[in-house]
């Protein structure tokens, strides 16, 4: 350490540093134009002369690169340095009096014009560019000429090859003078941001997006400077823990393991192969990929909706469907893509929310596909309420209006007029591929796929590829959204688990804790950590200055600053620290709990202290963020932010953390296709299993199905699935019986089961929820009037028994939505459109002269599904499209039944004679209000058990321990079923596994003797939680069960009388907090 | 052969100096410096050797210069037992004369210079003196009898002009090499040092650095070490480095060696301007001749020391002459300055401990190596000592180079040596130190020349210019003509020196063109002193020094030009005019006659007149009056 006077004041620096360095470590302000950190400083500028005085004399020194040395007096403020300062401004505003930053400069000075003679020059000539390019090891641009004549330039003033175009010249220049176009010879432009496809660029050190894991900043290779000249390496001196490494090499990791799941993804479908949307030509024809982005307020325009050519905000906005999806040009895809249906849907809302309703939105489609949970509503809201345009029609080309950057489209409706419209912008639905390195994966690994690029899987193993041990999940395995990914996700990790449950936790390595001192009866000894953040802290508020205040408050024993206190030595430090001082609370200001309180929780743990002895004070995203413009009072506020946190951590105690014991046995309810794979799933992985089923037989829906999409016999399956359940130890089956009563919670569930005249207890851990739909019963179209007039489940059980009245049918008319997509049952029943044309072909094939009609609204063939679609056309299957309000009419005549239904080409309605009305009905659940009750899991209004979270958590209820699988969650075919089953029952597996749970201290707690018996806790509380004691002498006042809380708290403010806290937000501690500001 | 020790230089010397001082024929010795070859030196060397009468006795070299550049070409005949003369002005056409003229010992006044009394060398002192029994010619004076050499004593000027800078025998000859060579053999470094630091000898590039100091500090820094000759001589007018180099470069080359041994480094550069080709080639040849002795190279006279010179040319920019600028140069880089914050002696050239001093610098260190420190510090004043040398320019009779002992006034040199101001001319001030010294009028022409001296009356010692003005020269544009130079030769790094120096030009001349106004000499004084504390190196720190002394002495001249708009000097065009004095005219018709516009008339023997629309104030008319009748007003 160097001890010097600087402005009179005893200031310290480090050996080497610089006497500007010292100077803004101790916020004295020196000007600078010449300086930038990243560099070797030169002095050029002279702004930031000061005095020196040795002992013996006074001299004028650039306070940029000259070196600290003990006994030095300093001073930044004499009259002779602002004088000299002001001279030079003023001389470089005659050279350059346009330039802003003179401007400003010299306003600072109060210089009103100079008194030289005016140049029009933009350079300051303060070399900043040419020393970082030397810096970059390029040197590409260099002062040339010498005297007046110097200028920044490059070798014969012309552009080079050898500039790289880094664009770091132009980054660090002052006015502006430096245009990198005169420099360099190579295109300049952004590096694109993968994640913002290309709208936005990204610097060569970047984290790809802002959820990546690892959240870590990586090095781009293939763009660094420092990997093509051997220079810069900037990052790493900025880098405060050294924590960048150039040296770096890719690895070739070797693992052995057991199973593998595949879970490669999709890419977009790249609508640039494609001539007819101008994609590459016409910068408003952007992808939906692209638009989501556009959205987003992380996106290139801050999620201000504008398009790309001028920036301004759309009027008209079109989207059309099908791009690279159920098309068979060369560049194109058979298959339906099965999200973008509904992800136009969402866009064009969006879009409408964030420019207002009078964006008007028209998507252009062949098929509206909402097929999933929800989406048929979300579809008729769009149109209804929001006001986006659906039409009917493909598209074919995207062109520009000529002078402008509109687009034009034409196209054709259904009455058969040509329309011609102009768009702001135009957003290609986009289609899901197989990407060619997974294509290459694949075959490396011997996958068998199918046609169109996916992995080939069977209904009955959805997840399993064609090689042994190997899963996969997601839109490698065939076009799907979101819930479906997640939930084969789950279904991929148990069967994987399953394989390997035999080895479950045997790499597992218990961590060693040390016993959790009791500081009951203790006085306070706080320690205080105030990190520095880096700069994102320290460079606005005074870190030890707020340290050093720290001190001076009540029980504080311990105060410290740390440049990174989340890094792992500060951790270890503190660890020791909490140790040596005997520390019994410890407040830890720094950045946000959300991502940093269990690392400083753990630490505590580490030392022996009980987790919840912890107070975090946000003072990063809560001020020196938000106060960078006045550093003295953002130190004021994390001053007051600390006195805060120490006073409440005062009040803070150990909080318990109640353990559970988990019940390792399961049940599931429902015996079909779902809950027998369920509980096989889980039996696979150990655990003891009881199906309660509700009819005599297992086998659900299934029984009277014949065929999946793919052609496999479910009989077959089904078959050798019951007998499986049969054979298997570990599965209890209870036909024909009916739960009567459920109590306990996660890991401790008693349910009562009647079964005949035969009562059962069963006392199980978790539940899985698998009660299935069944087929609603037409009241139209004459059904249950004509026996002519079938349901799918009726045909097809005439399939199965090979019913010899079918062989003799010349004409068959299957009519879709039947019960679905009607104002009472608002939702698309999924299976039934490849239903219908699955039994279509069955006709085709038995005999091709048949006459095979499907009246239908939409062909919902989602995914690979299509191509059957493609097939029934092929083979001669008529389609004809009624809408909702011109429903088919059916008649019975003598010998046939005839049905007359408008014709969407001709125009005009036709009469259909038909030997068989195959009716596609919708598929109802059963709405079991008392089940619902049991497990306190809630139902929508169309009767399916609604799921934790609709995206990330499809297999699970909010209730903890209870599952959800199968068509009690929403139709849908046998080869998602299963995948269902599967991921419920690896969900569950999540927690049998184990053995017993540990939950949430900071958990709400009653004291009964405040207690009014009010019950409104009871009723508003989500988990359960609350509950009337029932003996002893406060029976009829609230507890409060810790395993079931929460800790949202919702309660604790709904409470009257007070008589409800939350452990870890006490009153107490609350108020201590708002006394301390 | 190879020089093994004291005792091989001193069979060199011996055969030698017999060459030098008692040749067996005749010998012409023809002063080949530039200045020599400027006046036609090489013609008269060339017709020497063409038409020399007495065939094999007569033995005709080149040597340097003796200093006296306006009598050059000056050429020296001597024959054993014959008095040593110096010719004066012998051009090629008067070479036969001269030649006859000592052969027949007719010995005309107007041809010779002067006769030698000693030719001995300072370091030559226990020698024979070659001229002791030579029976004077009378009515000739001895070299130090013509006042332009009264007052010099030559230490680094020692051997120019009476060697062949191309030998390197004669040079040894003179007692070169001697110093090294035993130092060699009986010194440690650190004695080189101490004499050095006892000396008092301070760089003669113009800073005055105490050079033992400078060693030493080098020294003490690790790493690997150089040693560095500026030999970039940028100063217009001056030019004592080059005479030194081109007479003789050894001097340079021993200072280097002994400096090198003293510090520890084996690799010595000297960075020499391109524009003085012949130094560079004299170097060049020199630095051979060294190795093929073994006097540089590998094991120097069978020691363990090792040294070897490089030579590097400048590209003619005088800023290359701030030793942080040269060692960019050296290296290839562009030639600007850095802040000297981290010495050079720590990290200079290559970062590692560099040692630079100026030729002039190097070429008195054997001399002091041999004669001892107290003999050097006996010369000059309190903190200067030893001698200097300055080239002696401008409007004075006697221009040349002269070295002088530290401590000789400054009346000395331009009155006694330089013969004062030719033409009746009222002196009126000296310019020392180069384009960024300062001008010191009359009043200080008492003060004795020294480092601290000229420092205090606001100029500098610089590296040895000295350039003398009449009352001719009008002080504003004076300024403004060096500040023209160093406008040009600033390197633009630091905004100080590039942009102030830009405005103060601009400044003045607008004084120089009449559009002068109240507050500008406020301005100049303002912005050159901020230029003076602000800039990032020496050129641009005294590069105001000439505006500065000139408005400190003679305000009044600034003021003349801003208020009056009038140039008392009559050199700025727009603020004078020339007329007839009717009264100093003699009706001689003389400037009519030579008037290029025709812009005088008259009558022979009436008084002229002068026709203000025509007169293009060339000035021919003044020049040519010998009556004062051509006034400025």
């Amino acid at each position: 350490m160097i001890t010097f006077k600087l402005n009179g004041k005893t200031v310290q620096g480090e050996e080497g540093q610089y006497i500007l360095q010292v100077a803004q470590k101790y916020g004295i302000e020196i000007p600078t134009l010449c300086y930038h950190k990243a560099l070797e400083p030169a002095g050029m500028c002279r702004l930031c002369t000061v005095e020196v005085f040795d002992g013996r004399r006074t001299r004028f020194v650039t306070s940029c690169n000259y070196p600290v040395w003990e006994g030095m007096e300093v001073r930044t403020d004499t009259e002779a340095v602002h004088k000299g300062r002001k001279l030079i401004v003023e001389l470089l505003l005659a050279r350059c009096p346009e330039v802003p930053l003179l401007k400003e400069l010299a306003k600072k000075y109060g210089i009103e014009e100079p008194r030289f003679k005016k140049e029009k020059d933009d350079c300051i000539l303060c070399g900043l560019c040419t020393r970082i390019c030397e810096r970059m090891g390029n040197a590409a641009i260099s002062l040339t000429g010498r005297g007046t004549q110097m200028k920044v330039d490059t070798p014969f003033h012309i552009q080079t090859e050898f500039c790289l175009g880094c664009g770091a010249c132009a980054s660090v220049c002052p006015t502006g003078h430096i245009k990198l176009e005169d420099i360099t010879k190579h295109a300049i432009k952004p590096i694109p941001s993968e994640y913002d496809m290309g709208l936005k660029g990204r610097k060569p050190i970047y984290v790809p997006y802002a959820q990546a894991i690892p959240n870590t900043p990586a090095i781009d290779r293939s763009k660094c400077i420092h990997f093509k000249t051997g220079g810069c390496k900037i990052c790493a001196e900025f880098c405060g823990v050294g924590a960048i490494d150039h040296t770096q090499k890719d690895e070739v990791v070797e693992l052995d393991v057991g199973a593998i799941i595949l879970a490669p993804g999709f890419r977009p479908f790249d609508p640039s192969r494609y001539d007819a949307y101008s994609y590459s030509k016409l910068p408003n024809v952007v992808t939906a990929m692209e638009f989501e982005r556009i959205l987003s307020a992380s996106g290139p325009t801050m999620g201000h909706l504008v398009r790309m050519s001028d920036h301004k905000e759309p009027k008209r906005i079109a989207w059309l469907q099908c791009v690279g999806s159920r098309e068979m040009h060369h560049c194109d895809h058979p298959y339906c893509s099965s999200v973008c249906c509904m992800y136009a849907i969402k866009e064009a809302v969006i879009a409408k929310e964030h420019s207002g309703a009078d964006l008007d939105c028209t998507v252009f489609y062949m098929d509206m596909r909402t097929h999933g949970k929800e989406f048929e509503r979300y579809y008729d809201a769009a149109r209804e309420r929001h006001g986006v345009r659906f039409v009917r029609c493909r598209v074919h080309t995207v062109e520009g209006v000529p002078g402008t950057d509109d687009l034009s489209i034409r196209y054709v409706t259904d009455e058969g007029n040509l329309h011609k419209e102009t768009f702001d912008m135009v957003v290609l639905s986009v289609g899901l591929e197989t990407s060619p390195e997974v294509l290459e994966l694949a075959e490396k690994l011997g996958l068998s796929l199918t046609d169109s690029g996916f992995c080939r899987t069977a209904s009955f193993a959805p997840v399993a590829t064609s090689r042994e041990g190997v899963y996969v999940c997601g839109a490698f395995q065939g076009p799907k959204d979101i819930p479906q990914s997640v939930i084969e996700a789950s279904s991929a990790a148990a069967r994987a688990g399953a394989l390997l449950s035999g080895a479950r936790n045997t790499l597992t390595k218990a961590k060693e804790v040390p016993e959790q001192k009791d500081i009951r009866g203790e006085r306070p000894r706080i320690g205080v950590f105030v990190c520095h953040c880096g700069i994102n802290i320290g460079s606005v508020v005074d870190v030890p200055a707020v340290r050093d205040y720290a001190k001076t408050l009540p029980y504080v024993e311990y105060v410290a600053d740390n440049l990174y206190s989340c890094s792992q030595d500060t951790q270890d430090t503190m660890t020791q620290v909490i140790k040596a001082n005997n520390l019994n609370r410890i407040v830890v200001a720094a950045c946000t709990p959300k991502t940093h309180e269990p690392l400083f929780q753990e630490t505590l743990v580490a030392a022996g202290l009980n987790k919840y002895l912890f107070e975090m004070t946000n003072i990063r995203n809560q001020d020196s963020w938000v106060h960078k413009s006045s550093p003295k009072e953002a130190t004021e506020k994390a001053k007051d932010l600390v006195r805060m946190a120490v006073s409440k951590v005062a009040l803070m105690e150990a909080l318990p953390e109640a353990a559970l014991d988990i019940n390792q046995r399961a049940m599931v309810v429902g015996g079909g296709i779902s809950g027998m794979v369920a509980a096989k799933t889980l039996s696979d992985q150990g655990y003891q299993v009881d199906i309660i089923e509700r009819e005599p037989v297992l086998g659900g829906q299934a029984v009277n199905l014949y065929r999946t999409w793919q052609g496999e016999d479910i009989q077959q399956n089904l078959k050798a699935l019951v007998e499986s359940v049969g054979r298997d130890r570990n599965i209890q089956v209870h036909t024909g019986a009916e739960l009567t009563q459920v109590e306990g919670f996660v890991g401790n569930f008693k349910s009562t089961f009647q079964a005949g005249n035969t009562r059962g207890e069963i006392e199980h851990g978790i539940t899985v929820l698998a009660t299935g739909c069944y087929e609603y019963k037409p009241e139209e179209y004459l059904y249950g009037k004509d026996p002519r007039v079938l349901t799918h489940q009726e045909l097809d059980r005439k399939f199965i028994d090979g019913d010899p009245s079918l062989k003799k049918i010349k004409a068959v008319v299957f009519i879709q939505c039947v019960g679905s997509r009607e104002p009472q049952r608002p939702y698309c029943s999924r299976v039934c459109c490849t239903h219908s044309i699955e039994s279509a072909l069955h006709f085709k094939k038995a005999n091709p002269d048949m006459d095979v009609y499907i009246l239908n609204r939409d062909i919902r063939t989602y995914g690979e599904r299509e191509l059957l679609y493609r097939e029934a056309r092929q083979a001669g299957v008529i389609f004809i499209r009624f809408s909702l309000s011109r429903k088919p009419k059916v008649t019975a005549a003598r010998d046939c039944l005839e049905i007359e239904v408008m014709d969407h080409v001709l125009q005009r309605p036709v009469l259909i004679k038909a030997d068989l009305l195959a009716l596609a009905s919708a598929i109802v659940p059963y709405k079991d209000e008392k089940l619902a009750q049991f497990f306190k899991v809630p139902m929508s209004e169309d009767g399916f058990f609604v799921e934790a979270h609709a995206k990330l958590g499809p297999s699970q209820f909010a209730t903890d321990g209870v599952f959800l699988c199968g068509m009690a969650h929403y139709p849908k075919p046998i080869d998602e079923s299963v995948a269902q089953a599967e991921a419920a029952a690896s969900r569950a597996v999540t927690l049998l596994a184990r053995k017993n749970i540990s939950v949430n201290g900071m958990v709400a707690c009653a004291n009964p003797a405040l207690c009014s018996s009010c019950g409104v806790c009871l009723e508003i509380c989500p988990y359960s939680a609350p509950a009337f004691i029932q003996k002893g002498p406060f029976a009829g006042r609230a507890e409060i069960n810790p395993v079931l809380c929460k800790g949202c708290g919702l309660c604790v403010s709904s409470c009257r009388s007070g008589a409800l806290n939350l452990k870890g937000f006490e009153e107490g501690q609350i108020i201590a907090m708002i006394n301390e500001m | 052969m190879k020089i093994l020790g004291v005792k091989s230089l001193e069979r060199i010397s011996e055969e030698f100096s017999r060459n030098i001082y008692f040749p067996e024929g005749v010998k012409v010795n023809v002063g080949m410096a530039s200045c020599g070859i400027a006046a036609g030196a090489k013609a008269a060397l060339e017709r020497a050797l063409r038409e020399c009468p007495a065939g094999d006795s007569v033995e005709v070299r080149q040597t340097g210069c003796i200093g006296f550049c306006e009598e050059e070409p000056l050429v020296e005949i001597l024959a054993k037992g014959k008095p040593r003369v110096v010719y004066r002005r012998v051009t090629e056409e008067k070479l036969p004369e001269v030649f006859r003229d000592y052969m027949e010992e007719e010995f005309n006044k107007k041809l010779i210079l002067c006769q030698m009394r000693d030719p001995r060398s300072v370091l030559e002192e226990d020698r024979e003196n070659p001229q002791e029994g030579v029976i004077p010619l009378k009515g000739i004076p001895f070299l130090d009898e013509i006042p332009f050499y009264a007052h010099q004593f030559k230490i680094a000027l020692r051997n120019c002009g009476y060697i062949d800078p191309d030998s390197i025998e004669e040079y040894i000859a003179r007692g070169g090499y001697f110093a090294f060579v035993r130092i060699l053999a009986e010194m440690k470094p650190q004695e080189i040092i101490s004499t050095i630091k006892n000396s008092g000898l301070r760089g003669r590039g113009g800073g005055g650095f105490p050079t033992g100091i400078k060693w030493e500090s080098c020294s003490r820094h690790p790493g690997e070490r150089y040693i560095i000759c500026n030999a970039d001589e940028g100063d217009p007018g001056a030019y004592m480095d080059r005479s030194v180099l081109e007479g003789d470069p050894h001097s340079v080359l021993e200072g280097m060696m002994i400096a090198a041994y003293a510090i520890g480094s084996t690799q010595g550069f000297i960075y020499v301007r391109n524009e003085y080709p012949l130094a560079v080639k004299r170097l060049v040849s020199a630095i051979k001749h060294a190795e093929v002795l073994g006097l540089m190279g590998d094991n120097i006279a069978g020691s363990d020391f090792s040294f070897r010179v490089k030579i590097s040319t400048g590209a003619g920019a005088f800023v290359c002459g701030e030793s942080t600028a040269l060692m960019a140069s050296l290296e290839g880089k562009v030639g600007r300055p850095r802040a000297k914050y981290i010495h050079t002696v720590e990290k200079g050239f290559r970062d590692g401990p560099s040692n630079l001093n100026n030729v002039e610098t190097y070429a008195n260190v054997p001399a002091i190596m041999l004669k001892g420190a107290e003999w050097y510090a006996a010369m000059g004043t309190k903190y200067s000592k030893g001698t200097k040398v300055f080239s002696l320019v401008g409007k004075v009779k006697n221009t040349g180079l002269v070295e002088v002992p530290m401590g000789t006034t400054l009346r000395q040199i331009i009155y006694d040596m330089g013969g004062g101001i030719p033409r009746k001319r009222k002196f009126k001030a000296v310019q020392t130190g180069g384009p960024s010294g300062g001008c010191i009028p009359e009043a200080f022409l008492d003060i004795q020349v020294g480092f601290d001296e000229l420092t205090k009356v606001g100029s500098m010692m610089g590296s040895g210019g000295m350039i003398v003005m009449d009352q001719d020269t009008c002080m504003v544009d004076l300024a403004r003509y060096f500040l023209d130079f160093l406008k040009e030769e600033s390197c633009g790094q630091c905004t100080p020196c590039r942009e102030g120096i830009k405005q103060m030009l601009d400044v003045l001349t607008g004084i120089c063109e009449g559009r002068g106004k109240e507050g500008d000499i406020e301005l100049l004084e303002e912005m050159g002193s901020m230029i003076q504390k602000f800039s990032l190196c020496g050129l641009g720190t005294s590069a105001p020094n000439p505006v500065l002394t000139t408005i400190l002495y003679f305000r009044d001249e600034y003021e003349a030009h801003i208020q009056d708009k009038r140039c008392p000097a009559g050199v700025c065009k727009p603020l004078f005019h020339y007329e007839v004095d009717g009264k100093a005219c003699t009706g001689c018709h003389v400037c009519a006659l030579k008037c290029p516009q025709e812009a005088i008339t008259g009558n022979k023997k009436e008084v002229h007149k002068l026709d203000q629309k025509k007169c293009v104030k060339c000035g021919i008319c003044y020049e040519a009056c010998k009556f004062d009748a051509i006034v400025v007003r």
